[in-house]
């Protein structure tokens, strides 16, 4: 929604009160709480009885809400959605191209449950989370059940997530199941049921922290007020469990959170849950394996890892065991965990038991194995495998919901509630055809709780997601969770995927709470520390280039503006001629495409677009807002935003931010309103601005640590690498000894101020030329930048003392520099490119492509993965 | 009969490869059929070898080749004494009634469903009605459909990959030892006749090399083997290696590797009848 809807919406509320639409008045204290779309059908309502009056455990919420008053209120609101923002919390969309990033959607209301009720959850949370761990690890070690007859083999072996090669892997202290999370929803008489468990990947527990940082923080009196229970002792007891399961009894356990990586819906979940609970997020390609133990790939060598966190699907965690086409996971980690040399949490094969039809066989698996009735109830679930199962849901179709038992997809099925006549029979005879692929369950009314709708209080339909984590002394159950909001009434299912927004969940106490401080802020900079020497060499990657496409974007945005100042659409293309070295490096690196590079030695054949200014004025505006075209500005922008992303969970939000402001800058530019190329210098002028801070938060932001060290080596050789391909042009040019021409060098090297202040004369050649090449006190001279890499590479992780390839690289171009005397330039009168400092130029031009591929081989070394195979083919 | 039996794969890369992790199937199975005399494995360039037991309890050898290379080399030498029950008769022994309990049996459903290689279509079910037309008893269906295997598929070296499924073999109606026997699982699970895939080796008068073969679970009997490229019941000259749902699950040689995909692979097996 826009600012201007919102403060609509805002006013709205305030003053006229539109027909059938109630809103909290700041009088109405003891009256209940007049709901917008009150009373919906005979649903149960979490904050008012079905006579209308406010549940007590609700009061002191309203009566904060209340004391409030409405413009303070909406003041709120608006703070939590700046705060979501600030936080960078996002939730990525599968297939929405622009929704890659998507803001998370709180509601601020926080969803209330009162401390006797919950107890009575919490038993039963508990209880259900032990039995699963018993059916994991008889169904992944002697398979009791199964020839005992209490679960039938289809149920089992039918199913995709029923990982063979897993079976037989006995993890510590007998841990099948280390998280584990439930859906519950509550009916309209009042009972909470089981929609669904999380076995594999709870998903949330991070989403759920940082709706309590933001809600907490809005609504300060509200939270004191109602005895709220704390969220951080829970993920103490994760970091408590996590440590104990290591294979070997240390002191300080390696502990890592695999990922997927920036692409998966729930990414900011991962490296904020990383960071909060001080866990190093690695992707499977930062990890090996040797010797069935295994390894974190930093600079400094391997690291042994003794714990995963595992985010990565069961399936994809071993391309050698499991799918062969996964490129997420570790070869060799399940061989290893198979050895006891690692602990992954969950076990891959634990998605088993999220299969609805399990459902069915709780409560019986309950008696047989705990001698107990299950406390807490699934929603009625049928599984066709069983015949009078299968019958029973054939007749009754109109009052279920038919879903594939197993994660295929099923022929027959659709999402409406309301099926034809034809329909109907389809899924019939798909039924038939294979029962055990189908599962039936009753819908389940969900129950409505209040929650913000443009500024109104409103009924909305919610669900509950509760956490709960194995530890020394049973199962723990985090006070609190994840409620999701359907956004509208009429909605029986709430998906993140599809829409639909999230509240903090407060479990209130009958005592006062202690404070924890391990929710303060002060818990997110574990982190660092940590940065020292164990930086994975695909984050180094990642920085490195994260430097060389700053450096790059800042480049190509001097020539671009310099290029635009001198350029004067009235003259002809013949007097453009002081142009010429800006606009031949552009083409140099494919912004402009004026001829094709094998003619780039011929610059005195000019090109089509330079005598032609209206087509190179296209060319320059292209170079800077064309996002096909390969180089322009806005594409190296892309570029940055991609690579500040995989990088995100190391750096700070701000660079974050200056990023997107930068690709937002160039995206949103008015492109019918620049008519003319100089209306494009100011945004220029702005995205100089924002690299400039771009590369101060880079720079200044970051510990002097690896990852700073990668950035600023990138930075390094892309601007020696710029500089030399201008000056390379420049030495081309007939003229090059012009003060015009000297003077735009200065300008592109960004030293003119500083050669005014050493000269008080005309640009002349030699002294220029010295000042950008040879100055060690000049930050933009080619010779500072060498000496700086040098440096780097004396503080870099080497294996032996002897001199690398790259180094080796870099004291050629530094004896080369060292040696060059720029006074030879004043004797020429022309071709200047074949003086000693020409040479110099190309050579170092030629040299720097080189060090950057030695410094990949040296630190970063991947490649990509083939699969072995073996034939039988008789 | 006691067999010796040579088996030598040789990998050469292109550029050497690094980082490679691999899973070997083949080691015969001890079971009543055949005795090992002995095993011997050897990969160079030489790494530490584990071994486990995977679902289907065939042996696993796992190796991993961290530093670069520039060739691998498997070497599996068996000694393996075979002493195959006779034949079953073509006779009634199991009606497809009895054969109704075969899913509840532990084990079983597994081999009774699709897999990978093998689909249960309805031209599949098609095929296996028409070939055991009359037939009530489950074990004469079986060897019924081996005979309609062999003559339906025309045997054709190197007319398709390790890879091909049967739906392909079915269409194609060619194909090596391979789809011979992913055919039949097709058809014997489309009669709901438990039936698994085998890998192994066979010695012939003219030519000694690696063999696929299919098991049929037989109430009462167990699991007998039926081989659909020689149209027979398998006998002394077959040695097993491993079993399992189909290919996917006994390939001999599985892993992967950081490096170039461009690759020789020779393979070499002899088989001698020792005294």
């Amino acid at each position: 929604m826009s600012d201007e809807t919102r403060k609509q919406a805002v006013s709205r509320l305030d003053s006229a009160v539109p027909m059938n639409e109630t809103v909290i008045h700041p009088e109405a204290v003891s009256e209940p709480p007049p709901l917008h779309d009150w009373p919906a059908a005979q649903l149960f309502d979490e904050s008012l009885t079905p006579e209308g009056a406010l549940r007590p455990h609700y009061t002191k919420l309203f009566d904060a809400l209340e004391q409030l008053g409405s413009v303070e209120r909406n003041r709120r609101w608006e703070n939590a959605r700046r705060l979501v923002q600030e936080q960078g919390i996002t939730y990525n969309v599968y297939g929405d191209v622009r929704g890659m990033e998507r803001t998370w959607e709180l509601d601020p209301v926080p969803f209330l449950i009162e401390a006797k009720e919950w107890r009575s959850l919490e038993a039963g949370l508990v209880q259900r989370a032990e039995l699963i761990n018993h059916i994991l690890a008889d169904c992944y070690g002697p398979q009791e059940l199964i020839r005992s007859g209490g679960l039938p083999p289809a149920l089992v072996f039918g199913q995709p997530d029923f990982l063979r090669p897993c079976h037989g892997i006995k993890p510590k202290q007998g841990k099948y199941l280390i998280f584990y999370a439930a859906d519950l929803a509550r009916s309209p008489d009042g009972r909470w049921w089981v929609t669904s468990d999380r076995t594999q990947i709870p998903t949330g527990a991070g989403y759920a922290l940082a709706n309590r940082l933001v809600t907490s923080r809005i609504l300060p009196e509200a939270f004191r007020d109602c005895q709220v229970h704390r969220l951080a002792g829970f993920y103490r007891e994760m970091q408590k469990t996590l440590a104990s399961l290591a294979p070997l009894k240390l002191d300080n356990p390696r502990i890592v959170l695999l990922t997927p990586g920036p692409y998966n819906e729930t990414y900011f979940e991962q490296a904020y849950l990383a960071r909060y609970l001080g866990y190093q997020l690695v992707e499977g390609q930062d990890l090996t394996v040797r010797d069935d133990r295994v390894y974190l790939k930093t600079l400094a060598g391997l690291e042994m890892v003794d714990v995963i966190l595992r985010r990565v699907d069961d399936d994809f965690c071993d391309p050698l065991e499991l799918r062969n086409d996964s490129i997420l996971g570790v070869p060799g980690l399940i061989e290893a965990a198979r050895a006891g040399h690692v602990t992954i949490a969950n076990l891959p094969g634990s998605s088993l038991l999220q299969s609805p039809a399990f459902m069915a066989f709780l409560p019986g698996l309950a008696r047989q194995i705990l001698g107990q009735d299950l406390k807490l109830p699934s929603v009625a679930t049928w599984w066709c495998g069983q015949k009078s199962a299968e019958n029973y849901v054939c007749e009754h179709l109109d009052d279920l919901f038919v879903k594939p038992a197993f994660r295929f997809k099923l022929p027959g099925m659709t999402a409406d509630r309301e099926l034809s006549r034809a329909e109907r029979a389809r899924l019939v005879s798909h039924i038939h055809f294979q029962p055990h692929q189908f599962v039936a369950q009753e819908w389940v009314e969900l129950s409505t709780a209040p929650a913000l709708d443009a500024g109104r209080l409103v009924r909305r339909p919610v669900s509950l997601r509760v956490y709960l984590v194995a530890t020394e002394h049973g199962y723990a159950v985090m006070p609190g969770g994840l409620s999701r909001v359907a956004p509208r009434l009429g909605v029986s299912s709430v998906s993140m995927q599809r829409g639909g927004a999230s509240k903090d969940v407060w479990v209130l106490s009958e005592q006062p709470v202690e404070d924890l401080s391990l929710l303060s802020t002060s818990g997110f900079n574990l982190e660092l520390r940590r940065v020292g020497n164990n930086l994975p060499s695909r984050l180094a990657d990642n920085f490195f280039w994260l430097g060389r496409y700053a450096e790059r974007a800042d480049a190509t945005t001097r020539l671009l503006r310099s290029a635009l100042r001198r350029f004067t659409p009235e003259r002809g293309g013949g007097t453009q001629l002081h142009l010429a070295p800006l606009l031949e490096t552009l083409e140099q690196q494919g912004q402009l495409s004026a001829y094709s590079s094998q003619s780039q030695s011929q610059s005195q054949a000019p090109a089509m677009s330079r005598q032609n200014p209206e087509a190179l004025e296209a060319g320059l505006l292209a170079a800077i807002f064309d996002p096909r075209r390969n180089g322009s500005l806005r594409q190296l922008v892309g570029h940055l935003q991609r690579i500040a992303m995989f990088v995100r969970d190391r750096t700070s939000n701000d660079l974050w931010r200056a990023a997107n402001q930068l690709g937002d800058l160039l995206a949103n530019a008015p492109q019918e309103e620049i008519l003319l190329a100089a209306d494009a210098l100011g945004i220029l002028n702005q995205a100089l601005l924002g690299l400039a801070s771009f590369n101060g938060l880079a720079r200044e932001n970051m510990t002097r640590a690896q990852g700073w060290r990668f950035i600023d080596l990138g930075m390094r050789i892309e601007r020696a690498l710029c500089l030399c391909t201008f000056l390379d042009c420049s030495l081309r040019s007939p003229e090059a000894d012009n003060p015009s021409v000297l003077e735009m060098v200065l300008e592109v090297a960004d030293s003119t101020l500083t050669y005014r202040s050493r000269y008080n004369l005309l640009p002349n050649i030699a002294a220029v030329y010295d000042l950008v090449l040879l100055d060690d006190t000049n930050p933009r001279a080619l010779f500072f930048q060498i000496n700086q890499i040098a440096q780097h590479f004396e503080r870099l992780p080497r294996e032996a003392a002897e001199v690398t390839p790259q180094q080796k690289i870099l004291r050629e171009c530094s004896s080369r520099l060292r040696l060059l005397d720029t006074r030879e330039l004043v004797l020429r009168s022309a071709n200047w490119l074949a003086s000693d400092t020409g040479h110099a130029i190309v050579d170092t031009a030629r040299d720097l492509p080189r060090l950057s591929d030695a410094i990949a081989v040296s630190y970063f070394a991947h490649s990509e993965i083939s699969r072995t195979g073996g034939g039988f083919q008789p | 009969m006691k067999w010796e039996i040579f088996h030598r794969t040789r990998y050469t890369y292109a550029t050497p490869v690094r980082d490679s992790f691999n899973d070997v199937r083949l080691q015969p199975m001890p079971i009543p059929e055949q005795t090992v005399e002995s095993f011997l494995l050897r990969v160079l360039p030489s790494s530490r070898l584990t071994h486990f037991k995977d679902f289907y309890s065939n042996w696993v050898h796992h190796f991993e080749i961290v530093e670069p290379h520039g060739y691998l080399l498997i070497e599996a030498t068996s000694r393996v004494i075979t002493h195959p029950p006779p034949p079953l008769p073509d006779a009634s022994i199991c009606s497809f009634v009895q054969m109704r309990e075969a899913p509840n049996i532990e084990r079983c459903f597994d081999y009774l469903r699709e897999s990978r290689f093998v689909e249960l279509s309805p031209e599949a079910w098609k095929l296996a009605l028409d070939a055991t037309v009359g037939l009530d008893d489950a074990w004469q269906a079986a060897l019924a459909l081996m005979r309609f295997v062999h003559g339906f598929l025309k045997y054709e070296s190197a007319s398709t990959h390790v890879h091909t499924h049967m739906s392909e073999v079915m269409r194609e109606r060619r194909g090596v030892c391979q789809d011979f026997a992913h055919l039949l699982l097709g058809l014997c699970r489309s009669l709901k006749i438990p039936a698994r895939y085998i890998s192994g080796y066979l010695a012939t008068e003219t030519a000694s090399a690696t063999h696929a073969w299919i098991e049929v679970f037989v109430p009462g009997q167990g699991w007998r083997g039926l081989d659909p490229t020689h149209n027979c019941q398998i006998g002394e000259t077959h040695v097993k290696i491993a079993n399992g749902r189909d290919y996917a699950d006994v390939s001999p040689i599985s892993g992967n590797y950081r490096g170039t995909r461009e690759r020789k692979m020779e393979v070499e097996v002899r088989i001698t009848a020792v005294q």
